[in-house]
């Protein structure tokens, strides 16, 4: 999995949800978690979490692009590991190493090549924290 | 506050071991022990309701000496205002759940303590039946309200949910956190079942060959800390690679599921693992559709 150490920066709550900002090294990272700050004593501004997303939760691009998709990360693309379906593709970015899985059709689809830039993208909703 | 301080040489399945216990619970806290088999865990209960005589020690309940082995005192079981729940629930077969109730009640106590404790467990329709009339899961709560009748401070449970099928494992366990608030109770609860301890446990100590190797808030403890809400405990039965995915198979309850890992997450087969997912992501179909 992807897991970067990060700081609470923004809470947005409405009824049980909260729309929760993390900022991991001057990235920002939005998750949406059914807790609030009353429900739970961890979730407070300027509190450290941990982001968590699975790698196969993650999406790749080519800039530019007009998509949903709230967090996004730049980065160039240090490996890809092609299987039959499946390609792990391991990309550098500002914030270290992410990992994604797409199939290998994506890969062939956009081009992408070792050395390259592309921008890992993850949906709100599945981006995890985990409290210290 | 119970003080536990004692030492005992018991033989177990792994051979003799050296059982040395040192901690304190608070008062109304609900207290869990976990541990693998032969960790000592149920002989930890019996040392504290007088059933087992340590070695060496004391033993303390709110400034009250219940054990010491120095000055040579020993309270017997009657007058540790203890209660207890076990896997096998032992009622009296020939009374109904009522009667075995009544039988529980010790001579100076006030009836009334029977109907609160119907109320809270909800055995007023099972009053007047026989225990060999009930399911396992109402047999099971008619051991708890017997043993809440003798109006225990200490509510002592050895796996008391272990026989039962999920569903009354479920039920029960919200008996169980009911009648430890009602009662102000301390509960100390012997498990090896880390569902059940997230959902009542205050705490945790972890056992292993007679010694409290871990202990602190189960969340923390079992790694918990996870924001997702999807959160089951379970096993690794299997991992193999498919390509660059591994899959493991994880034992959960009574289900074998299948969950793609990545190579570098550090997991081996026989891990107690979480499996966590947001409450976003699972589909829910009603069966039969």
């Amino acid at each position: 999995m992807n897991r970067f150490k990060g700081i609470i920066k923004e809470i947005e709550t409405s009824g049980s949800l909260s729309l929760v900002k993390v900022d991991v090294q001057d990235t920002l990272f939005s998750t949406i978690i059914i807790d609030t700050p009353e429900t739970l004593t961890s979730l407070q501004l300027g509190h450290s979490v941990d982001v968590i997303f699975k790698e196969s939760e993650v999406a790749l691009g080519k800039e530019p692009f007009q998509i949903s998709l709230q967090n996004r990360v730049p980065g160039n693309i240090k490996k890809i590991e092609r299987n039959e379906l499946l390609s792990k593709v391991e990309l550098n970015t500002a914030i270290g190493m992410i990992t994604a899985l797409i199939t290998t059709k994506a890969v062939l689809d956009l081009g992408l090549l070792d050395g390259e830039d592309a921008t890992a993208l993850i949906k709100t909703n599945e981006i995890m924290l985990s409290y210290d | 506050m119970i003080g536990f301080h004692i030492k005992k040489r018991l033989n177990t399945s792994s051979g003799e071991t050296q059982f040395q216990f040192d901690f304190e619970i608070q008062k109304e806290s609900f207290t869990a022990i976990y541990g693998e088999s032969g960790a000592g865990k149920t002989s930890l209960l019996r040392m504290i309701s007088g059933l087992m005589k340590p070695d060496d020690g004391t033993i303390t309940y709110n400034g009250k000496v219940w054990f010491d082995q120095k000055k040579n005192i020993d309270l017997p079981t009657g007058q540790r205002k203890v209660g207890f729940v076990f896997q096998d629930y032992a009622l009296f077969p020939n009374m109904t759940v009522l009667g075995n109730l009544k039988f529980a009640l010790s001579k100076s106590a006030d009836p009334v303590i029977i109907d609160s404790v119907i109320d809270i467990t909800d055995l007023g329709e099972l009053k007047s039946k026989m225990p060999d009339t009930l399911s396992g899961g109402q047999q099971q709560r008619v051991a708890l309200a017997r043993a809440i009748v003798q109006q225990p401070e200490l509510l002592l449970l050895d796996e008391p949910l272990s026989a039962l099928d999920t569903v009354m494992q479920q039920k029960l366990q919200d008996y169980l956190i009911k009648v430890h608030k009602e009662f102000k109770l301390t509960t100390i609860f012997v498990t090896h079942d880390i569902t059940q301890i997230i959902k009542m446990a205050d705490q945790v100590m972890i056992l292993e060959s007679g010694k409290v190797v871990k202990a602190g808030k189960p969340t923390v403890i079992f790694g918990q800390s996870l924001s997702g809400k999807f959160k089951l405990s379970g096993r690794v039965l299997d991992i193999y690679a498919e390509g660059v995915i591994n899959i493991a198979s994880i034992l959960i309850g009574k289900d074998v599921i299948k969950v793609v890992i990545s190579g570098t997450d550090p997991l081996s087969i026989g891990d107690e693992v979480v499996v966590a997912s947001k409450a976003f992501n699972p589909i829910v179909q009603k069966v039969g559709e």
